[in-house]
C-alpha cells in the first residue's frame, strides 16, 4: 500500500523545471511526463519535445496533471474568454522546417505526419513560388466537426478544434471533409509507443496517440493552458509566425516575441485565408507572399490542383 | 578492407570539405566594392534605425551579444566575424541573404543597405566611432494607473554621478498593455522637469472580459530599470466575446444539434421502426391465430 | 389466374410445384459440398487477413492520410447498391401491380439482405477502431451522415428480412405439412418453429397481407434513403468529384443497374443448378432485360449530367479529377465501367435475342464487375487529388493501391455475401410456393390441408 502511494505521487510529478537550456526558444522543458522512476534519487522524464532526460527529484515541483476525464472535460471546454488566432507571414519563411520539427517532437508523430507541413506553392504559372506553412485550419465552420459520427471531434469556444483519440472510431469521414487536408491518421502503432506506455493521455496535445485515430494540429493547446506559444510559432528562427487572441485582437510573434495588433497587421498587410470560397472560415490567416526575405529554393512539383 | 578504409577517408573529407563550404564565400568583383554612402553621423544613425527595423531581432543589440541562438548563430555587430567582411562582403551578404539570414535585397533599398553597414562600421575599432551610446545609468522607475481619468502616472528617477537618484527629465517612457502572450506597445511619453509623466490610455484599449489591463511601463535602453508591471486597472474596453458555438449549429456536437435536424430524425427513426414493430405485432397475431 | 381446377388436378399440380421447388432444399451432392469449401475456406482466408488488419493497424492496407478511403468503402458501397433492389423488384413493381416479378420476390430478397447484411459487415472492416464500434450507439452523433446511414442500414436490413420472412410463413407450414421424408428432420424442426403454427386461416392470409403492404410502403422511403445517404458520405465533402447535387439519384439509378445484373445471375444459377426452367421462364428474363434496360438509360442520363457539366465548366479542381478520368491514370478503368456497364447491355439488350437467359447472364456478369469498378472509381482517384499540394510524404501517399490484405478481406465479402444467399437457397424454397400454386389456379384450401 505504502509503496503504490509512493508511486502514485511520483507519477503526480511534472513540470516546472528551473532555468532548463533552450535553443531557439523551442524545447524548453515544459510539461513533462514521467516515463519510469529508478532507485536513485534522478527520474526519467519525457519532455514535451519528445526527449528523454535524466532529472533529480529534487528539482521537480509537484504539478497539476489532472487525470483522465478531467482532462477530457476541460479538453473540451477550452480557454476561457479566448479566441485563438494565427498569422503566417509568407514572406519571411524559407522552408527552415523548424515548425515541423518541434510539431512532430510534441505530438509523437512519425515523420510522414505533419500536424503543420510547408508546402510548396505556386497560385499559377507564371506567378512565384513561395513556401506555405499549413496547419489545421481551425475553421469557424469545420467540415470535419460537421461529420464526426461520434462527436470524437469538436470546435471548442476557444475556437480551437480539437480531438478526442480515446473517442475516435477511425471511421476517416473527417479527412474527406477537410478540404486542406491537415488531418492525419494513425495507421500503424503511433511513433515511440513504448516509450509512451502508461502515459496519462493529454487530449489537448493528443498524447499519446493512440493507433486507429486521428490527430492533426491543435494549435499545442496544452501549451496555451500554460500561456505558452504553439510550439511550431516558438520554434520558428525567421518570424513567421503569429500567434494570439483575437477577442484582444493582439498576436505576438513566436521568433521576436514582438506584440502587435492583429487588426493592424492583417489589414496593413491584405492577409487573407486559404481557399475562403469553400465557406470554412479559417482561424489562420496568411500574410501574402510579397517582399520576400528569402528566395524560393524548391522545385514546384504540379501533383495538385 | 582497403575498400573500406577508403570509404572512411572520402567520408572524412566530405565531412571537411561540408565544414569548409559553411564558409560563406563571396564573389571576388563583389568583395572589393566600397561603400559608396559616407561613414557621417546621419548616415549612422539611419543605419542604426535600419538596423533596428531589420536585424536587431535575430542579432541582438550591439555588444550585448544577445543574438538568437540559432544554428549558425547570428554574429554580434561588434564582433570580429562582422567586423573582419569587407564593405562589399557585408553589402553582398545583407543583399542576397543565405540559410537563416533573409535577403534583403527587395526590402532595403541599396543606399540604405550601404547606410546599414556604416552602422556596422560604427563598431569597427579601427575607425572612430560618430554614434556613441552612454553607457546606460541606473534608474527607478515609478508608476500608477489613475482608473477614473484612465492615465498612467509615472515618476522616474536617476542615479547621478554620486549614486544619488535625482529626477529623470526627458526620458521617453514605453508603455504597453499585458496580452495573452506578449506587451502590446500602446503609446511612448517624455518626462517632464519633475521626472514626471502622464499618459492617456487609449479609448480603443481592450483589456479583459472585465476591462482590466496589466500596464506595463519601461524606459528605453539607456537605462537599466525593471520593468514595472503594474496590478490590473479598469482602463479599457471589455473584452468582445462573440460567442462562436450558437445554440443549435450543425457543426458542434450533440448538444448544440439543431432541433429541425434532431426531430426530423428522430420522427423519420420513429416512424420507421413504429412501423416495423406493428408489422412484427402482425406476425404475432399470426401465431396466436394459429394457436386458436 | 389460370382457370379453377378441380381438387386432384389441384393437389397433383402442387405436388408437381412443391417437388420442384423443394429441389435446392433435398439436393446436396459433391458439388454443394465442394461449393461450401469453397466458400468457407476464402471466407476464413478473408478473417485472418482481418485479424492481421487488427493487429498491425490499417497500415496494412493501402490507404494513407490523403487516400484514406480505398477498396472498402468503394466495396462498402457496392453492396448497398446491389441491395437496392430489393426495394424495387418486391416493393416498387408489386405496387406498381406488375405481375411478372412476383416470382423473382424471393431471389431479390435474398440478394437483398445478402448485400446489405455484408455492407454493415465491410463498414466494420473499414474502422480504426473496431473495438469501439459500439460509441456509434453510445455517442452517436444525429448530424452525422454516418449515423443516418448506419440507422437506415440497419433498417433496410430489418425490413427486407422481414419481407423475405412473410410470404415464407405459408410455404413453411407447407413444406412442414406437405414436405417429403427427403427434407432433413432438422430442417422441419425448422420450418415448424418458423412457421408459427400456420393453419391457413383467411384471417391469416389477410394479416399476411396487411403487414406485406404496410412494408412495401415503408421500404420506399427507406430504399432510396439507404442509397441517397451512402451517397452523402461523398456529397457532403468539399472535394471535387464528390461535391456534386446530383449524387443522390445518381447513386439510386447505379444501384438499381448493379441489383438488376445480380439478381439476373442468381435466377440464372438457380435455374440450371435446380431445374427450374419452368418457374424462371424465359419470359422473365425477357422482362427483366427490358427493366435492365430502362434502369442502365435512366443511369447512362444521370452519368451524362455528372460529367458533361463540369466537364462543360472545367474549373481547376474539377478539371484535374476529369481529365484523370478521361485520359490520366484512370482513363482504361474508367471507359470500361463505361462501356460495359452501360453502352454494351444498352446496345445489346434492346434486341430480343440477348434477353434470352443465356446472352443476358453474360451481359449481366460483365455489368455486375463493371458496377464494382464504378465505385472503385467514385472513391479513389477523388481523394488523390485533395486541394493542396501532396508534399513531405512517401510515395506510397501520393497513390493508393490496395494490399493483399485489402484483396483478401474483399473477397471474403463476396464469399460471405454467396454464402447468405446459399444457405437461403438451401434452406427455403427460392419463388414463393403459395403465391405460385395460386398463379395456377389452386385453391387456398388445398394449399394448406395436411398431408394424406
Amino acid at each position: 500500500m505504502e509503496k503504490k502511494s509512493r508511486r502514485s505521487f511520483v507519477k503526480a510529478l511534472g513540470v516546472s523545471i528551473g532555468a532548463a537550456g533552450v535553443v531557439g526558444g523551442s524545447s524548453i522543458l515544459n510539461s513533462c511526463t514521467q516515463v519510469a522512476s529508478t532507485n536513485s534519487d534522478t527520474i526519467t522524464l519525457l519532455t514535451s519535445s519528445g526527449e528523454l532526460m535524466k532529472v533529480d527529484k529534487s528539482q521537480l515541483k509537484p504539478a497539476d496533471l489532472p487525470s483522465l476525464s478531467e482532462n477530457q472535460k476541460r479538453g473540451r471546454e477550452g480557454l476561457p474568454g479566448r479566441k485563438f488566432v494565427m498569422v503566417i507571414d509568407l514572406s519571411k519563411c524559407r522552408n527552415a522546417r523548424q515548425c515541423m520539427k518541434a510539431c512532430q517532437n510534441h505530438h509523437q508523430l512519425r515523420p510522414e505526419q505533419h500536424h503543420i507541413n510547408v508546402l510548396q506553392m505556386q497560385d499559377a504559372e507564371n506567378t512565384a513560388p513561395y513556401y506555405m506553412p499549413k496547419p489545421c485550419q481551425h475553421c469557424d465552420n469545420p467540415p470535419c466537426t460537421k461529420v464526426c459520427p461520434v462527436n470524437a471531434t469538436f470546435k471548442r469556444e476557444d475556437g480551437i478544434v480539437l480531438i478526442d483519440n480515446e473517442r475516435c472510431i477511425g471511421c476517416r469521414f473527417c479527412i474527406a471533409a477537410c478540404p486542406y487536408s491537415a488531418r492525419v491518421f494513425n495507421w500503424f502503432e503511433p511513433r515511440d509507443a513504448e516509450k509512451y506506455e502508461g502515459v496519462t493521455y493529454n487530449i489537448e496535445a493528443n498524447v499519446p496517440q493512440k493507433k486507429g485515430t486521428i490527430s492533426k494540429c491543435l494549435f499545442s493547446a496544452d501549451r496555451l493552458r500554460d500561456g505558452k506559444l504553439p510550439s511550431c510559432v516558438s520554434a520558428c528562427p525567421n518570424g513567421v509566425y503569429w500567434f494570439g487572441d483575437q477577442n484582444e485582437d493582439a498576436v505576438t510573434n513566436g521568433t521576436t516575441h514582438e506584440t502587435t495588433s492583429f487588426s493592424k497587421l492583417i489589414k496593413d498587410n491584405a492577409a487573407y485565408t486559404l481557399m475562403e470560397e469553400l465557406g470554412t472560415k479559417p482561424r489562420v490567416y496568411y500574410l501574402p507572399p510579397k517582399d520576400r526575405a528569402f528566395p524560393f529554393q524548391g522545385e514546384i512539383d504540379q501533383h495538385h490542383s | 578492407m582497403k575498400k573500406q578504409i577508403i570509404l572512411t577517408l572520402v567520408i572524412a573529407l566530405m565531412s571537411v570539405f561540408q565544414g569548409l563550404a559553411q564558409e560563406w564565400l563571396v564573389p571576388d568583383d563583389q568583395k572589393t566594392l566600397t561603400n559608396p554612402s559616407e561613414y557621417n553621423l546621419s548616415n549612422v544613425k539611419k543605419g542604426k534605425d535600419l538596423y533596428m527595423k531589420n536585424c536587431k531581432s535575430c542579432h541582438g543589440d550591439p555588444g550585448k551579444h544577445n543574438g538568437l541562438p540559432l544554428v549558425p548563430a547570428p554574429p554580434d555587430v561588434v564582433s570580429e566575424k562582422m567586423q573582419n567582411n569587407t564593405d562589399g562582403e557585408l553589402h553582398y551578404k545583407i543583399t542576397k541573404g543565405r540559410g537563416g539570414m533573409p535577403q534583403f535585397e527587395i526590402t532595403i533599398s541599396d543606399d540604405d543597405r550601404w547606410r546599414l553597414i556604416n552602422f556596422i562600421r560604427n563598431f569597427d575599432p579601427s575607425r572612430e566611432q560618430l554614434l556613441v551610446d552612454a553607457p546606460p545609468k541606473k534608474a527607478k522607475l515609478l508608476a500608477s494607473v489613475n482608473e477614473v481619468e484612465k492615465k498612467v502616472e509615472i515618476f522616474a528617477e536617476v542615479e547621478d554621478a554620486n549614486g544619488s537618484f535625482v529626477t529623470l527629465t526627458d526620458a521617453a517612457v514605453k508603455i504597453s498593455a499585458k496580452k495573452a502572450f506578449g506587451n502590446l506597445p500602446i503609446g511612448e511619453v517624455l518626462t517632464n522637469a519633475d521626472g514626471r509623466a502622464e499618459y492617456k490610455i487609449p479609448e480603443t484599449l481592450i483589456g479583459d472580459e472585465n476591462g482590466m489591463v496589466n500596464i506595463v511601463v519601461q524606459l528605453d535602453e539607456a537605462y537599466i530599470t525593471d520593468n514595472v508591471v503594474l496590478d490590473a486597472a479598469k482602463v479599457g474596453q471589455l473584452k468582445p466575446q462573440p460567442k462562436l458555438i450558437k445554440k443549435e449549429i450543425l457543426w458542434s456536437t450533440n448538444e448544440n444539434i439543431q432541433t429541425w435536424l434532431l426531430l426530423s430524425y428522430l420522427g423519420a427513426v420513429g416512424a420507421a421502426w413504429a412501423a416495423i414493430a406493428y408489422v412484427v405485432f402482425q406476425i404475432f397475431k399470426i401465431w396466436r391465430l394459429g394457436k386458436e | 389466374m389460370d382457370k379453377v381446377k378441380s381438387p386432384e388436378e389441384s393437389r397433383k399440380l402442387l405436388d408437381k410445384i412443391t417437388f420442384d421447388l423443394t429441389r435446392s432444399i433435398v439436393k446436396r451432392d459433391e458439388f454443394t459440398n465442394f461449393w461450401y469449401f469453397l466458400l468457407i475456406i476464402f471466407a476464413l482466408v478473408g478473417l485472418w487477413g482481418w485479424g492481421i488488419q487488427i493487429r498491425d493497424g490499417l497500415g496494412v492496407t493501402g490507404m494513407r492520410d490523403y487516400v484514406s478511403w480505398g477498396m472498402y468503402i468503394a466495396n462498402f458501397v457496392f453492396f448497398v447498391a446491389v441491395s437496392l433492389i430489393g426495394f424495387l423488384i418486391s416493393s416498387a413493381l408489386h405496387l406498381l401491380k406488375i405481375k411478372w416479378s412476383k416470382v423473382i420476390s424471393r431471389v431479390a430478397e435474398q440478394v437483398a439482405i445478402a448485400a446489405v447484411a455484408l455492407a454493415g459487415i465491410i463498414i466494420v472492416t473499414d474502422m480504426g477502431r473496431p473495438d469501439r464500434f459500439l460509441n456509434v450507439f453510445l455517442h452517436g452523433r444525429f448530424a452525422s451522415p454516418i449515423i443516418w446511414d448506419v440507422t437506415v442500414v440497419t433498417t433496410y436490413l430489418t425490413i427486407s428480412v422481414l419481407l423475405y420472412y412473410l410470404p415464407l410463413i405459408p410455404d413453411l407450414a407447407l413444406l412442414r405439412d406437405k414436405g417429403t421424408d427427403d427434407i432433413p428432420q432438422w430442417k422441419r424442426n425448422i420450418y415448424r418453429i418458423l412457421a408459427l403454427g400456420w393453419k391457413g386461416h383467411a384471417e391469416q392470409y389477410k394479416l399476411i397481407a396487411h403487414a406485406m403492404r404496410i412494408l412495401m410502403i415503408l421500404i420506399i422511403p427507406v430504399g432510396l434513403s439507404i442509397h441517397t445517404v451512402t451517397s452523402w458520405l461523398f456529397a457532403a465533402t468539399l472535394r471535387s468529384g464528390w461535391d456534386t447535387t446530383i449524387f443522390g439519384p445518381y447513386f439510386v439509378a447505379g444501384a438499381f443497374v448493379a441489383g438488376v445484373a445480380a439478381v439476373i445471375i442468381v435466377m440464372f444459377l438457380y435455374r440450371t443448378r435446380y431445374g427450374l426452367k419452368d418457374y424462371f421462364e424465359d419470359y422473365h428474363f425477357n422482362m427483366m432485360g427490358k427493366l435492365f434496360v430502362l434502369v442502365c438509360l435512366v443511369y447512362l442520363y444521370f452519368n451524362i449530367n455528372e460529367f458533361l457539366v463540369p466537364g462543360y465548366k472545367m474549373k481547376t479542381a474539377e478539371s484535374i479529377h476529369l481529365s484523370n478520368l478521361f485520359t490520366g491514370k484512370y482513363s482504361t478503368m474508367f471507359w470500361a465501367t463505361q462501356f460495359f456497364g452501360l453502352l454494351l447491355p444498352i446496345t445489346l439488350m434492346v434486341n430480343k435475342y440477348f434477353r434470352k437467359p443465356v446472352p443476358i447472364t453474360i451481359i449481366s456478369v460483365f455489368v455486375l464487375i463493371a458496377s464494382w469498378f464504378k465505385r472503385y472509381i467514385i472513391v479513389i482517384p477523388t481523394l488523390e487529388h485533395p486541394f493542396l499540394p501532396v508534399q513531405n510524404v512517401p510515395e506510397n501517399f501520393q497513390h493508393y493501391a490496395p494490399t493483399s490484405i485489402e484483396i483478401m478481406i474483399t473477397v471474403f465479402s463476396f464469399m460471405a455475401a454467396l454464402l447468405i444467399i446459399t444457405v437461403l437457397a438451401k434452406m427455403f424454397p427460392v419463388i414463393t410456393i403459395w403465391e405460385y400454386a395460386e398463379e395456377k389456379g389452386i385453391s387456398r384450401e388445398i394449399i394448406s390441408e395436411p398431408k394424406k
